[in-house]
């Protein structure tokens, strides 16, 4: 007896993809035989593109990288930079972009909380999440003339001083009893229950032997945080939160604690901020910018995992080779494997629960 | 990491503050460094044109236990080692790579076009790569 | 039904028009009344839902074409109506074209035989129970065929729960309704609701001798309408749209109307078989007029089921969407059982109704 399998061509324009992911899904019945992975349906060459511009005008485009957290990732080439040169940041500045940092990394889990009910199939949540992530955008727009696009970091500070404090004060006063709500609604609902706990289990090791960085293997069990090590985050204090229950439910539950912890992060860079004084910072002069030869890497902790620049400078004002490694595209990876054997409508769950990002995948 | 153990059983190589440049037998040695260290994480392959129709290629190690990181770079011509039964992490590398240089890596069969479509010539992050796809905009003999 | 049928006989008379013509067209007449009366009560509960939506999610809901957005739902009829009708290239043609009429014939004819007020059941027969569940669960088959049909991996994946969903939760429905006819010793609806009339109004309702028939009844008729929880065979983040991903046009449309009339048409079923059909909840009803009291009982068999279909929204707004596989377990290995116990429940009732 032959058994027929159905081929299913999941994306690249699905309404759960999370923008342009394509799966190839071999399925007996509902459940997943073997998934395939395909990307490459938004690639930008932002890697290629370095190579022809020079680093300021590189700058602004690096937020396009992942537009949902698009401090993280001009953050990230500053870094370089300012390794490159040796130019040490002020601490008003380093408080800025923390307070900055953590926001977005806030906006983008809201996001992903609501798209990720979305995906289970329950529409008010996504609204809710929304809500909030607006007080955050239209703060930023006020901050930066944008909301998603920033281009506010620039080599050695920040393109202007902080302002509209209070808005920030605002959110954060609001945040925490807005997220309790969510957990009212989401953590303990026994449908959401049963469709998370025990849904794609991501042992430990595997995590590990796929690269996986940031929430999804924090939720497996294991102590990773690049922000301990982070130079940026000193004088921070915050926990790290690890769970061990390495199920999707896991996953959601440390996004939320995660974006409490976020909000405690924002509190201390605030009441700094509102007590420093006016900034004063030395910003490296962009025009004509050239790094000594050599190679920089720079990591930082962004929402979807470890983001690594490396930049090989040949001691002129553009990169040789300039190379991004974002956590979405590891996570890809993961899904021919973690699929394999759930359910259609578990294995939507499942991908979502990853936070993959397409822009950030294919860049 | 223990470096005089290392250098007994690999001789020709160099340590560079944490970057260890091998001459060949990738596979083995990477095998050696997550044997006998604790390093557990493949975080990234980059890959570089370094002329003449070289290639870089540097593999960013990381243990989750001790928090260090380890650079293992290797320099090849057209085919690599691969290292896919080590790190699954490395089938998206290696396709990545594959894409945008052209390096065959042995053992990993399934290579194949990944950002770029699939009758695209060329690998576009080489340096003798000549942008002349007729599908381009910004094409190089378009200048008119 | 009498009382009308007279009224329009004697009216005939009078101009010397012969019964025969007078019998043939009593039923056809406030038939296709209702039957564009229904068109716009889907509309409204469209509105309805999407205004409702809106306000549980803190938006405003449709808010621009007409006063405070009722136009909207007739903007977006009018649109379908003027898309394009587009069948996919290797769908079967015939049955393609079929499965929306299936669906929206058996939703007219479940609703012929609702009793609206006490005279007012288009057809009256002694079986009316059974003729609604065949009718109820006859939209099945034309989701079945649309799946089938378009030649499309979703739309035939989204058929194939969508019957293995009707199918479990056809049982529970079975054994409640049962219950309901042990109550009420009749198997027409009207009879139903006249059993459930006392001096006090809302105590002879069957809701309180079987309550948990109530709850399984409801929830098995959300599962059986594809409503949220219970909408994987449309889940919109798995299966694009499910069965009428590749429906367009008009045939969308009339999908979309029979399935909102079937949400209704069930509601009016369930507030007839336990919340009192078309009796009013004080005992007496409020005009004098026999004419007036028509309406009055129409009136409150459209508040209950309005009020049953404000739940159902409601609980679209709050809960995600259930896994294939629980959602059969569910069905056989919580619902059935229950249903099963409370038809037990109601059987001892009735007997302790009659020892008493």
């Amino acid at each position: 007896m032959t058994i027929t399998t159905l081929k299913l061509n999941l994306g690249p324009q699905h309404p759960s993809t999370h923008g342009v992911l394509r799966l190839l899904l071999e399925l007996d019945g509902e459940k997943i035989l073997s998934c395939e992975p395909d990307v490459g349906y938004l690639h930008r060459g932002m890697e290629k593109m370095a190579e022809k511009m020079s680093y300021i005008q590189y700058l602004p485009t690096v937020d396009r990288i992942d537009y949902l957290a698009g401090f993280f990732y001009s953050e990230l080439l500053c870094r370089i930079i300012e390794n490159a040169t040796g130019i040490e940041l002020p601490d008003k500045v380093r408080a800025i972009r923390v307070m900055l940092l953590e926001l977005n990394r806030i906006s983008s889990h809201l996001l992903w909380v609501g798209a990720f009910l979305m995906d289970l199939g329950a529409v008010s949540p996504f609204f809710y999440a929304f809500r909030e992530r607006e007080m955050i955008l239209r703060f930023f727009e006020k901050l930066t003339g944008q909301r998603m696009m920033y281009n506010y970091f620039v080599f050695g500070g920040v393109r202007k001083d902080i302002e509209y404090l209070d808005d920030v004060n605002e959110i954060i006063s609001v945040l925490p009893e807005k997220i309790n709500d969510y957990e009212k609604i989401i953590t303990e609902n026994p449908i959401f229950l049963r469709r998370t706990e025990k849904k794609g289990v991501l042992e430990a090791g595997k995590a590990i032997n796929y690269a996986i960085t940031g929430v999804n293997l924090r939720a497996s069990g294991i102590d990773y945080d690049y922000r301990n090590q982070d130079s940026l985050y000193k004088g921070f204090d915050f926990r790290t939160i690890v769970l061990e229950g390495k199920d999707a439910w896991a996953r959601y539950k440390v996004r939320i604690m995660e974006m409490r912890e976020s909000i405690n992060i924002i509190k201390q860079a605030l009441d700094y901020l509102k007590k420093a004084k006016p900034l004063e910072q030395h910003l490296i002069p962009p025009v004509n910018l050239k790094l000594p030869e050599g190679d920089y890497t720079a990591q930082i902790e962004a929402p979807r995992g470890l983001a690594c620049c490396f930049v090989r400078s040949d001691g002129t004002d553009k990169p040789c080779r300039l190379k991004w490694r974002t956590g979405s595209y590891y996570s890809v990876n993961l899904l021919r494997e973690l699929l394999v054997g759930e359910y259609l409508n578990d294995a939507i769950a499942v991908a979502g629960s990853l936070d993959i990002i397409l822009p950030e995948v294919d860049k | 990491m223990n470096w005089e153990e290392f250098e007994r059983v690999f001789n020709d190589c160099i340590l560079e503050g944490n970057k260890i440049i091998i001459k060949s037998k990738l596979h083995e040695v990477i095998k050696f460094v997550i044997d006998n260290y604790t390093y557990n994480m493949l975080k990234e392959i980059t890959a570089c044109d370094i002329g003449n129709g070289k290639t870089e290629l540097i593999y960013h190690l990381y243990s989750v236990v001790d928090e260090e990181d380890l650079f293992i770079s290797v320099t090849v011509t057209d085919e690599a080692e691969s290292i896919v039964d080590i790190f699954k992490s490395a089938i998206a590398d290696e396709n990545e790579i594959y894409d945008m240089f052209g390096i065959r890596f042995a053992g990993n069969e399934d290579l194949k076009r990944l950002y770029m479509p699939e009758d695209w010539k060329g690998f576009p992050l080489r340096k003798d790569y000549v942008q002349d796809d007729t599908r381009l905009a910004w094409n190089d003999n378009n200048d008119t | 039904m009498n009382y009308l049928y007279f009224l329009y006989i004697e009216f005939l008379e009078k101009y010397n028009i012969s019964k025969l013509f007078g019998d043939i067209t009593f039923y056809f007449i406030p038939f296709c009344i209702i039957a564009a009366a229904l068109l716009v009560v889907v509309l409204v509960l469209v509105l309805a839902e999407r205004k409702l939506l809106g306000f549980f999610t803190q938006r405003k809901g449709p808010n621009r074409v007409g006063y405070w957005g009722v136009l909207q739902t007739v903007a977006d009829a009018f649109k379908l109506l003027c898309k394009e009708n587009v069948t996919p290239l290797h769908a079967d043609r015939f049955l393609f074209n079929l499965a929306p009429i299936l669906a929206f014939v058996p939703m007219f004819a479940a609703l012929g035989i609702l009793p609206y007020s006490a005279e007012f059941t288009f057809v009256n027969t002694r079986t009316n129970v059974i003729l609604y569940l065949i009718f109820a669960v006859f939209p099945v088959l034309s989701i079945f065929l649309a799946g089938w049909a378009s030649n499309n991996k979703y739309s035939l994946l989204g058929a194939m729960r969508s019957i293995a969903q009707v199918l479990s939760y056809e049982l529970p429905i079975a054994f409640t309704v049962l219950s309901v006819i042990v109550l009420s010793s009749s198997m027409n609806l009207t009879d139903i609701t006249l059993a459930q009339f006392s001096k006090f109004g809302i105590t002879g309702w069957f809701v309180f001798p079987c309550i948990l028939g109530f709850i399984i009844m409801f929830i098995s008729i959300l599962a059986e309408l594809n409503r949220c929880p219970f909408d994987l065979p449309e889940a919109e983040s798995e299966l694009i749209c499910g069965y009428n991903t590749e429906y367009s046009g008009m045939r969308f449309a009339i999908f979309y109307l029979s399935e909102y009339a079937m949400m209704f048409a069930n509601s009016m079923f369930i507030s007839i078989l336990f919340l009192g059909g078309y009796l009013s909840p004080f005992g007496k009803y409020v005009s004098n007029s026999p004419f007036l009291i028509y309406f009055e009982q129409a009136f409150w068999l459209f508040l209950k089921a309005g009020i049953l279909i404000f739940i159902m929204i409601w609980i679209r707004a709050a809960l995600p969407r259930l896994a294939s596989f629980d959602l059969l377990k569910f069905s056989w290995s919580i619902l059935l059982p229950l249903s099963v116990i409370n038809l037990f429940i109601t059987v001892l009732i009735k007997m302790g109704g009659a020892l008493c």
